[in-house]
């Protein structure tokens, strides 16, 4: 059981705000969810596991860009979806 | 009760590179706002980093001259916090397998101060609040990063700032990282903490972050320790926490108790892929590694015979190391070079600052012809000194002020002439002498010295002076 | 055998280019296709757009010059691949409004070969779902029965190419976002090696299992887009530098002697007309000369916990950076950044969306990272060797593309794990980094369209689209009823 402790701390970390009613049904659910990801503890028994973390990123190796210098782009684009911005700068309002 | 300070320090260091870490825009300071952005660095979705050779090159050079292992398997990971000077709400950054491990750094005192790890990172954007307003900059978002982390090792605030200080100067020799505090191209937290004397365990540890000078931090350490003292001496206990130093009040403040510390949540980042070195990699960067401030120093004094003070004042400024190395080229006596540097050249010269960029007219090559005159005796120190002004003030070399005759000096049959008639036409002050008043005989070297302008060896022609009066009574 | 065998593509192409009608009648068709719809496949149509590309291949054709085969074929993007200028939203109100200012690699390639974008298709948000139901702009209908789902998440670009409103449609696969909704929808579903396809653009699920691909009606379809696709890319790290073969060149191989191997374990517990199907197809693959073996594959059971956990666990991260402060929505009351920041999330996000960013972090937050994420990468290296293993021994592996055929819409489920088995089938494969295809093998007794996956080693898309390919032909398309409807002009 995810404790509601736990659940706070998620959302927390997530940046989520939860209703006191998604909270109930959110918890819920993780539950259920952590119960069916917990799965991988009891296979670990069945394979011999090798502690590495091979990904599909290790198809490659030492992928390397070399130090030259692209032009940026116009700060106009940069701050397209904003609006344009403000004096050239993202920009949030204090409140409102 | 007696205490002991424990000091470790992280240290973060802006790389000189000519772009960001993971994209190809211009790695530059000052710029106008969002002008040195693309796609990747203000993390826009889709968008995908590439890792920067030179950041990798840097962070060997970097590792290698700090005695580290650089670990030819390394990976980046993603630091998730979220905040808006992060575009990505995660950091790229190095914390299951670091490049560099396992180093030290040793200060004056022969003391090792070992260095955990050096990892490469990224750095964040700029916020500028105006009036509870926020604009957010991401010119400095991706600019490099080294972070370098020692144990804590450290057991005084000037262990500390010899700490910083020579680290700044490896930085500046290997060509990594310019440094400057005061632009925050060096950042440093500091994690005090403090134990009875002897004891082994350590205490609870505060962490201060992002000091901006080496003078502030040691005030933060000393102010630290102080309080660590005060809090136990009084029962209570240290809570571990991240503070802020206030330099007006000398002080220091929380910004975030251990409660709400921060969960990173690193794990490997899928979009980059591991960083694997040869050993052949490693070793050529190592070959072309320059010398390194401690082996200058071990050279200068003991080698050229300099004093440790002031070959430390050579060694301290890169630019300044490097000139004297390459104008004392073929002398035999290169301290006269530091004199000349330390005596003459940094009159003019005061600020630290200054002093690391050294921008004076004068060449090394200018300064090494003067020197070689000197050394071959046609040239006397006090005229040279002159000239080494009119060089320092105009940029010219010797050849314009030093004229050929100047420069064949003064036969012996000259000096044998000009002390005769400085005899004969200064009998009060020869008879002065005899009575004892050994200051006389100096008007009677100024007025050779007056006669052959500035030309002569003072030296050789008191020598003379006084060989010839003794004659006279023989 | 139907009048488009092949595909419709080359079908298009020739049109073009003999003048039986023009890029702009075509273009228009479909638009007009896509107005007429009630599919819900697009959640943005370019029509202008389109309009002005048709043209200048129009001139290109007047003046006699020489089309490429993907030259003025409309065709449709998933609406989380970045198309400078043109809003990009993943289906989430969080992006509504955000305009990406640069291209995607995969559509800047694709427009460089000339193709003619109709628009942005439905997903699931952020490519979280299996049905096509998260979206924010509402779920996309199957053609074949418009009260069941196409299949998610890339529903709407299968919907899309199923039911005439695109002749080739881009999607995006992490735990067969692209196979299932294909198989779902009756068409043509291509999820290619990892690192075939640059990811640059694609905005990011989970990025060691996202791939973009191909949907079309067909293999040969599918082979001439992926031909187009695939290739290294100096912009992603991930990207594979190798030599990518043809795979339209290898169509016609013969697949006699191929050895084709069926995992028990993706079989248990399957629908039995799925399965019914599987071994009509079976059968066939015998009767052109490939042998069928059964073997036993047991390391697939972990791979759906495997997947949720690293999925969630990256997915967290890559949806951190949606703060409302440089692009997308941005809420509206607030009385600090912080506040800002999370009523945005909380505003912007669906709840499929939230669940899987609680579920990453919770698999991620300090005590919890060994037991879960760590776990996981080394479960997902021993599903990788066995993959290898099996390929040591087999050309191809036959599988069913889903446990079960389009659902109906709307459906309650008991909880989310139970909607996560759909994907049981499809995300062994993300997991392993290999290719796989799902194509139409038969109907269901509802006459909903029963897909089959062929699976390969990496960097083998020529060979299971040529297995693909040769069942097309040897079959005569019969399974294949969106193409045999897919008459357009």
């Amino acid at each position: 059981m995810i404790t509601r402790e736990e659940m706070e701390n998620i959302a927390n970390l997530s940046k989520l705000y939860l209703s006191e009613d998604d909270f109930e049904k959110m918890s819920k659910e993780m539950d259920g969810i952590i119960n069916f990801v917990n799965q991988i503890n009891t296979l670990n028994d069945q394979y011999n596991l090798e502690n590495n973390s091979n990904s599909n990123a290790d198809i490659n190796k030492n992928v390397l860009r070399e130090d030259e210098i692209v032009d940026s782009f116009p700060r106009n684009e940069i701050l397209k979806n904003v609006d344009g911005g403000k004096d050239g700068f993202f920009y949030v309002k204090k409140f409102m | 009760m007696n205490y002991e300070l424990v000091v470790g320090l992280e240290t973060h260091v802006e790389l000189l590179t000519k772009t960001k870490i993971f994209c190809s825009c211009k790695n530059s300071f000052g710029d106008e706002p969002n002008t040195n952005c693309c796609p990747v660095c203000i993390g826009l979705p889709g968008t995908l980093p590439k890792l920067n050779r030179e950041v990798v090159n840097f962070a060997i050079k970097a590792g290698l001259a700090l005695n580290c292992t650089i670990n030819l398997n390394s990976r980046m990971d993603r630091k998730n916090y979220v905040y808006p000077d992060l575009s990505k709400a995660y950091q790229i950054s190095q914390f299951y397998s670091p490049i560099c491990t396992n180093g030290y750094l040793e200060l004056s005192s022969g003391k090792k101060i070992r260095i955990h790890q050096i990892h490469m990172e990224e750095d964040a954007g700029k916020l500028v609040h105006k009036a509870g307003d926020v604009y957010v900059d991401y010119n400095r978002g991706g600019v490099p990063l080294l972070e370098i982390v020692t144990e804590p090792d450290i057991s005084s605030s000037e262990e500390a700032r010899e700490y910083i200080e020579k680290l700044q100067m490896i930085m500046r020799y290997i060509g990594v990282s310019d440094c400057k505090m005061q632009e925050g191209s060096m950042r440093c937290d500091v994690n005090v903490s403090i134990r009875p004397a002897g004891s082994r365990t350590f205490g609870t540890r505060t962490e201060i972050k992002n000091m901006n000078s080496v003078t502030f931090m040691t005030k933060a350490i000393d102010y630290e320790f102080k309080r660590h003292i005060a809090i136990i001496e009084s029962g209570e206990k240290v809570v571990q926490q991240t503070l802020r130093y206030i330099e007006e009040t000398n002080s220091t403040q929380s910004m975030r108790s251990k409660e709400d510390a921060q969960d990173y949540r690193y794990f490997p980042d899928p979009d980059l892929v591991n960083v694997s070195l040869e050993k052949s990699y490693v070793n050529r960067i190592q070959d072309e590694l320059p010398e390194l401030p401690e082996s200058r120093f071990k050279k200068y004094t003991e080698v050229f015979g300099i004093p440790e003070n002031d070959a430390m004042l050579i060694v301290k400024y890169k630019n300044v190391s490097d000139f004297f190395e390459q104008s004392s080229i073929n002398l035999k006596n290169p301290k006269m070079i530091s004199n000349f540097i330390i005596g003459q050249i940094f009159r003019n010269i005061e600020t630290e600052s200054d002093r690391e960029k050294f921008d004076i007219l004068t060449t090394p090559n200018q300064l090494n012809k003067l020197a070689i005159l000197i050394e071959e005796g046609k040239l006397n120190m006090n005229l040279a000194k002159k000239t080494l002004t009119k060089m320092l003030e105009t940029g010219k070399g010797i050849e314009e002020f030093v004229s050929e005759s100047d420069m064949k000096g003064l036969s012996d049959e000259e000096i044998e002439k000009l002390c005769d008639d400085a005899i004969k036409s200064n009998e009060s002050a020869v008879k002065d002498y005899l009575d004892g008043k050994e200051k006389a005989l100096k008007a009677i070297l100024g007025f050779v010295m007056r006669q052959t302008r500035g030309k002569g060896d003072p030296l050789k022609i008191e020598q003379k002076i006084i060989e010839k009066i003794n004659c006279l009574f023989v | 055998m139907c009048s488009n065998s092949g595909g419709i593509i080359k079908k298009i192409s020739s049109s073009l280019e003999k003048k039986e009608f023009s890029c702009t009648e075509i273009t228009e068709k479909y638009i007009d296709n896509i107005n007429k719809s009630d599919l819900n496949a697009f959640v943005n149509v370019c029509e202008e757009e389109a309009l002005n590309i048709a043209k200048k291949i129009d001139e290109k054709i007047n003046s006699g010059e020489k089309l490429s085969l993907l030259e003025g074929i409309p065709m449709s993007v998933k609406d989380n691949i970045s198309t400078n200028g043109i809003e990009t939203t993943c289906a989430s109100n969080i992006l509504k409004g955000y305009k990406p200012i640069y291209d995607a690699t995969v559509w800047s390639k694709l427009k460089e070969n000339g193709a003619v974008l109709l628009g942005k298709t439905n997903m699931d948000e952020f490519a979280m779902g299996s049905a096509c139901e998260t979206s924010c702009y509402g779920r996309a209908k199957n053609p074949h029965n418009k009260d069941y789902v196409t299949g998610g998440s890339s529903g709407g670009a299968a919907a899309s190419v199923a039911g005439n409103l695109s002749a080739y449609s881009i999607g995006s696969d992490t735990g067969g976002s692209v196979r299932q909704p294909a198989s779902f929808c009756g068409v043509v579903g291509l999820k290619p090696t990892y690192g075939s396809v640059s990811r640059y653009g694609l905005i990011a699920y989970g990025s060691s299992l996202d791939q973009i691909g191909p949907i079309a009606k067909t293999s040969e379809d599918a082979s001439i887009v992926f031909d187009c696709m695939c290739g290294y890319d100096s912009h992603d790290s991930t990207s594979a530098k190798v030599d990518y073969k043809n795979t339209f060149e290898h169509l016609n191989d013969d697949i006699k002697g191929f050895k084709i191997g069926i995992p028990n374990q993706y079989y248990d517990g399957i629908d039995s007309e799925i399965k019914s199907s599987l071994e009509e197809a079976m059968k066939k693959y015998e009767s052109m000369g490939a042998s069928i073996e059964y073997f036993d594959f047991p390391e697939v059971k972990s791979a759906l916990p495997v997947y949720y956990i690293l999925a969630c666990a990256e997915a967290t991260s890559n949806l951190s950076r949606y703060d409302g402060i440089r692009y997308g929505y941005r809420t509206e009351k607030y009385s600090d950044i912080n506040e800002m920041i999370c009523k945005t999330r909380s505003r912007g996000f669906g709840d499929e969306v939230k669940r899987r960013i609680l579920l990453g972090n919770y698999v991620l937050s300090s005590g919890y990272y060994d037991a879960y994420y760590k776990k996981a990468q080394s479960l997902r290296s021993v599903i990788i060797n066995a993959f290898d293993e099996t390929f040591s021994k087999y050309d191809a592996i036959l599988t069913p593309t889903s446990p079960v055929s389009a659902f109906e819409a709307n459906r309650k489920y008991s909880s989310p794990e139970e909607i996560y088995l759909a994907d049981i089938c499809t995300v062994p494969v993300n997991i392993a980094g290999v290719p796989a295809i799902s194509l139409p093998c038969g109907f269901d007794s509802k006459n909903l369209p029963i897909g089959m996956q062929l699976i390969g080693p990496k960097f083998s898309e020529y060979k299971i689209l040529n297995l693909a390919h040769q069942y097309e032909v040897f079959t005569q398309y019969e399974n294949n009823k969106c193409l045999q409807m897919g008459v357009i002009l």
